[in-house]
């Protein structure tokens, strides 16, 4: 059946990451691997959203809040490096069950629309705030000392907890809602669900995922600005969804390796990354509609159908 | 048929004086019928005659003009499609009444999720479900790339799994081949007798709905023009002639 559990790959892949976060030493390294981090983070959270069938482009505005909120917690309170992470995805969660459950009632392009509008608004709102430092930012925000030499295990860690639990949420019974609510709301309604309620829920977990990942952003540049959170945020997580592929939890990922290592070699060469996300959409969307978890699936087919041939 | 003898009961559904204007029109017209436990209710008319638009009205996705509907003796005048279906009156769509890009277990598992608690207990309900609409052997298979009477069959599935009060089927029979049609009909039956769920039949095959109906309403022009057994419809003039068609003297 397609909703068990794939615990022993899922074991195998956080353990591989972490595993890997441990052996970087090279600080530059260590910055693509935190970068890494928070887009697949991020681009799944886009995606979970994807799954009741909505581009979310709020997206981007609940990083921003998670980012700030942590600011706010660690530079302004000066509370506890835990509450700081944590914080940032409550209040990005809690902003989102209000603005879904006012919103969610449109759909496609109407959803997109004010997902958008409302990114740029909270980036303004940031911008004429001098509590939060206008338009330059927030800066110090620092994790404690003794994580400076595992922070990119930590943000690793955390991505992969998060990453996961959105997938044990999207395979148990309460995800196959969230599905059925993409393919025909009516008929999911017929059957008593409240499909309001399950689409607010939806909402408000890849929110907390996306404000967790705003948390783990603002650690780990130390610095803050509206600038970093802007709608383009959004648009490069759905580059990485569509490249990787968005059929499983594994596309975003991959889609946020593959852009984000890339990006970082086009800055090494002195160029402008955006030239590639663009190349890379195009291309992607030309070649392999799919995604790249999609063209390697096409590809398992075609060997085993072939060896299959053979055999007979 | 066998159900003839429960009219002392209380009805499922009892709709008074249900109206519904859109603009200038009046698609349904002071409409007074009632559903009764276990039975079969034939719900015909021309195009036009208002019978999707009760069916929405009754269902909860229309509220109505003014009239009112009940519900097992209680009020559900301009209730949510949700609260209804809670309440056990569970509908299908005409077009497309499922889930493509889910499989056949995943789309019946949907109408077990509000009612019942536990992945187990669910599955349960869900194969049992698909074992009585003949669907065990496609169970794995995604509901969209099926054949179209199969993907009628799973529609049905997904209301049915809800164990519904009242199961209402927007044209069921709808491109069906006369196998798949007579296999449908005696499950509708099954569905009376084994379960004691009623259902409502909205349908253009007449051959059917006298077949199977334990009784009928006509509609036309938006208002009830009769109610009786098929045996009744079928000598009544005022169907004949709105509906029927006139008898051609030979």
């Amino acid at each position: 059946m397609a909703d068990t559990l794939r615990l022993p790959y899922c074991a195998a892949g956080i353990a591989a990451a972490i595993g890997a976060s441990l052996l970087v030493s090279d600080p530059y390294v260590a910055s693509v691997v935190n970068l890494v981090s928070i887009a697949a983070l991020i681009a799944v959270s886009l995606r979970f959203v994807m799954l009741i069938g909505e581009l979310n482009f709020a997206t981007a505005a609940f990083v921003g809040i998670g980012a700030y909120t942590t600011g706010s917690v660690l530079t302004i309170w000066d509370w506890p490096f835990g509450i700081a992470m944590i914080s940032g995805g409550i209040a990005a969660a809690a902003v989102s069950v209000v603005f879904g459950y006012v919103t969610l009632r449109t759909k496609g392009p109407y959803f997109l629309l004010i997902g958008f509008a409302f990114t740029e608004a909270v980036r303004i709102i940031y911008s004429k705030s001098m509590g939060l430092g206008g338009n330059s930012g927030m800066v110090g925000i620092f994790p404690p000392i003794a994580f400076d030499p595992w922070m990119p295990t930590f943000v690793m860690s955390i991505a992969a907890l998060l990453i996961f639990v959105l997938y044990v949420i999207e395979k148990s019974d309460f995800g196959k809602i969230f599905t059925a609510i993409r393919d025909n709301e009516d008929v999911a309604r017929t059957v008593g669900l409240n499909i309001l309620f399950v689409k607010v829920a939806c909402f408000a977990i890849a929110s907390f995922a996306a404000g967790v990942a705003g948390s783990l952003h603002a650690v780990v540049n130390n610095v803050i600005s509206p600038g970093d959170f802007s709608f383009l945020l959004a648009a490069f997580a759905l580059a990485y969804v569509k490249v990787g592929g968005e059929d499983n939890i594994v596309g975003p990922i991959v889609g946020a390796i593959l852009l984000v290592v890339l990006g970082s070699y086009a800055l090494g060469l002195g160029g402008h990354e955006h030239i590639f996300y663009g190349a890379a959409i195009v291309l992607a969307v030309l070649l392999m509609p799919e995604g790249v978890t999609g063209l390697l699936h096409k590809g398992r087919d075609f060997v085993m159908a072939r060896g299959k041939r053979n055999a007979d | 048929m066998q159900t003839e003898s429960q009219n002392s009961t209380e009805p499922l559904l009892k709709t008074s004086g249900l109206t519904r204007r859109f603009g200038g029109l009046i698609a349904v017209n002071d409409v007074d019928f009632e559903i009764r436990p276990r039975e079969i209710l034939g719900l015909i008319g021309p195009n036009g005659a208002g019978k999707s638009t009760t069916f929405n009205l009754i269902s909860g996705f229309y509220k109505p003009s003014s009239g009112s509907l009940k519900i097992l003796g209680s009020d559900c005048t301009g209730r949510s499609s949700m609260v209804i279906s809670r309440m056990g009156l569970v509908r299908t769509f005409q077009h497309g009444s499922l889930m493509p890009s889910m499989t056949v277990h995943e789309n019946i598992l949907l109408g077990t999720l509000h009612g019942i608690r536990g992945h187990a207990a669910r599955r349960k309900r869900a194969e049992e479900t698909a074992e009585m609409l003949g669907l065990t052997s496609y169970l794995a298979e995604s509901a969209g790339t099926l054949p179209h009477g199969i993907q009628r069959l799973v529609s049905i599935g997904i209301a049915f799994a809800a164990r519904p009060r009242l199961l209402c089927l927007d044209e069921p029979l709808t491109g069906l081949n006369q196998t798949e049609v007579t296999d449908t009909l005696s499950m509708l039956e099954r569905i009376r007798d084994d379960f004691g769920c009623s259902v409502l039949l909205v349908e253009h095959n007449m051959k059917a709905v006298m077949q199977v109906c334990d009784r009928i309403v006509v509609l036309h022009h938006g208002e009830v023009l009769a109610t009786g057994t098929p045996t009744e419809i079928r000598s009544d003039q005022n169907v004949i002639n709105a509906y029927l068609g006139h008898r051609h003297g030979n």
